[in-house]
């Protein structure tokens, strides 16, 4: 019986799309593009930081160049060593203790074992809104958060499947990613806000002041970089929300794997499908991290969507 | 020139075959750990029947018959020292614990019992770890025999006197899920 099983966890085949998904080619590429996400991120930052000098202060472009090379690695640091602190402390985390939550700590040391990933450490959040996130740089450095709502709403093999999603999302390295994407959209904020914030006093009042000959180049350059600080935000955002959508996908799937029970997240799906309690209060920033939008607005289409639509999920789910 | 390009070529060959080799080890390592995980909750399964026991002979000393079933099994499981053996005793432990537990239920004090709870809780954790365990060690078994009977590691595994592993059969109704394919291969025969 047991030699009968279908395939490597490592290759299979997404029953929608026909698509061969090559997983441990997946979890490279990850890894691989968060390190291009930061060298893309710190060339744009010096970029535009380039173009602010040639604007204002030609002479200090060094000095630009070089703030906007810090604040880039910073960012990018920030990203990948300290993110999960910063996301279990935005969401009022707290470590889940044998005592309190005997039955949660169980199910994440099952499918930990199942998953063949060293147990993360384990939080809950006070909630009745019922979710779950995950976060980490690599699995052995990762945690994993679930509201007490969530505890309360599902059965065992319902909680091992979200449970099971977010280790997948750990196993992958999507958090990693995610985490440096969002760092990065963090950096270009700042540095536009700085420049909105600045170029109505200091750039203006360099202008007034002369040098003709160069008004036009200035003016270009202005508007170059005008365009660049309003586009590029925008191009993060939505590349955030599409790839957060295939990420989620993936994730089931490997949930579905790793408990060979798709029909426990499919419930699970359902469940919070009909909820309809209070909801859980996130910044932005960090509302792609969840398993379901913190928002409750599960079934959003479109490109905008932080998460697939919820039917599409189970529906998924249901076919494998 | 010629001679040059030659020795790259070995290099490179002999590098790609050391990377063979140390994924070779690596997966044999890791379906080994996949066995030790098992005895491991296994043992924390036996460790808890004490407890249990005590606490049940509390509301119903007279069951003398499960009480010793169990304590056989558990003897069992300490005396076991061939696979075969430990297996036979896991599953005597896992019929005598089913049994106590459905005493348990004709005792409602007993049911209310926080300990009682507690060790049921632990124990249910347990059983799943078990599952899990079995479940993952036959993935790493798998991934393992697939990679020492594909090419190239292959050419390697003979020479290392590397053979298959064997594969875990799960006793019945361990783990009540259906089991799912996952493209092409149709389901497996339901056990």
């Amino acid at each position: 019986m047991s030699d009968a099983a279908p395939r490597l966890p490592d290759r299979f085949t997404e029953p929608t799309t026909g698509r061969r998904i090559d997983l441990l080619g997946y979890q490279a590429a990850n890894r691989r593009n968060s390190w291009l996400l930061a060298l893309v991120t710190m060339a744009l930052l010096v970029a535009i930081a380039y173009l602010l000098a040639q604007v204002t202060d030609p002479g200090a472009t060094l000095f630009f160049v070089g703030v906007a090379l810090l604040i880039g690695a910073g960012q990018a640091v920030a990203g990948f060593w300290f993110s999960d602190r910063i996301a279990l402390a935005a969401a009022g985390a707290r470590p889940a203790t044998v005592e309190e939550h005997r039955y949660l700590v169980n199910v994440s040391e099952a499918v930990a074992i199942g998953a063949g990933v060293p147990m993360p450490k384990v939080y809950v959040i006070d909630s009745p809104a019922p979710n779950a996130f995950a976060t980490g740089r690599d699995p052995e450095h990762a945690a994993i958060a679930v509201t007490t709502g969530l505890i309360e709403l599902l059965d065992r093999q319902e909680l091992e499947g979200v449970v099971a999603h977010e280790m997948a999302h750990i196993r992958n390295y999507d958090v990693r990613f995610m985490s440096m994407l969002v760092a990065t959209l963090g950096a270009l904020l700042v540095l536009r806000d700085l420049f909105l914030r600045w170029g109505y006093f200091g750039g203006g009042g360099r202008r007034r002041g002369g040098r003709d000959s160069n008004g036009k180049g200035q003016g270009i350059a202005l508007v170059v970089l005008l365009v660049l600080l309003v586009v590029s935000p925008i191009v993060a955002a939505l590349v955030r929300f599409a790839v957060s959508r295939q990420r989620e996908y993936l994730a089931d799937a490997a949930a579905a794997w790793i408990t060979r029970n798709p029909e426990g997240l499919a419930r699970a799906l359902e469940k919070l499908r009909a909820y309809s309690g209070p909801r859980l209060e996130v910044s932005e920033a960090v509302r792609s991290m969840f398993f379901v939008n913190p928002e409750l607005n599960l079934n959003a289409t479109g490109m905008l969507a932080t998460h697939p639509p919820i039917e599409e999920r189970i529906r998924r789910l249901r076919r494998m | 020139m010629g001679s040059l390009i030659v020795l790259i070529i070995l290099v490179v060959l002999a590098l790609y075959a050391v990377s063979v080799y140390n994924r070779i080890v690596a997966y044999e390592k890791r379906y080994q750990n996949a066995w030790s995980q098992i005895d491991v909750q296994l043992k924390r399964r036996a460790d808890l029947v004490p407890n249990l026991v005590e606490t049940v002979k509390g509301y119903a000393a007279h069951e003398q018959q499960v009480f010793e079933e169990v304590a056989r099994s558990r003897q069992a499981m300490m005396n076991a020292h061939s696979v075969n053996e430990s297996a036979e005793a896991a599953n005597m432990m896992s019929a005598a614990l089913g049994r106590l537990f459905a005493i348990a239920e004709n005792y409602p004090q007993l049911r209310a019992n926080e300990n009682f709870m507690m060790l049921q809780e632990e124990l249910s954790g347990v059983e799943n770890k078990i599952a899990y365990a079995r479940q993952f060690y036959n993935d790493a078994v798998m991934q393992y025999n697939t990679l020492i009977e594909t090419v190239p590691a292959v050419f390697l595994a003979g020479p290392m006197g590397k053979q298959p592993a064997v594969f875990l059969q799960i006793p019945e109704g361990d783990r009540n899920v259906p089991q799912v394919s996952f493209g092409d291969t149709p389901p497996p025969p339901q056990a």
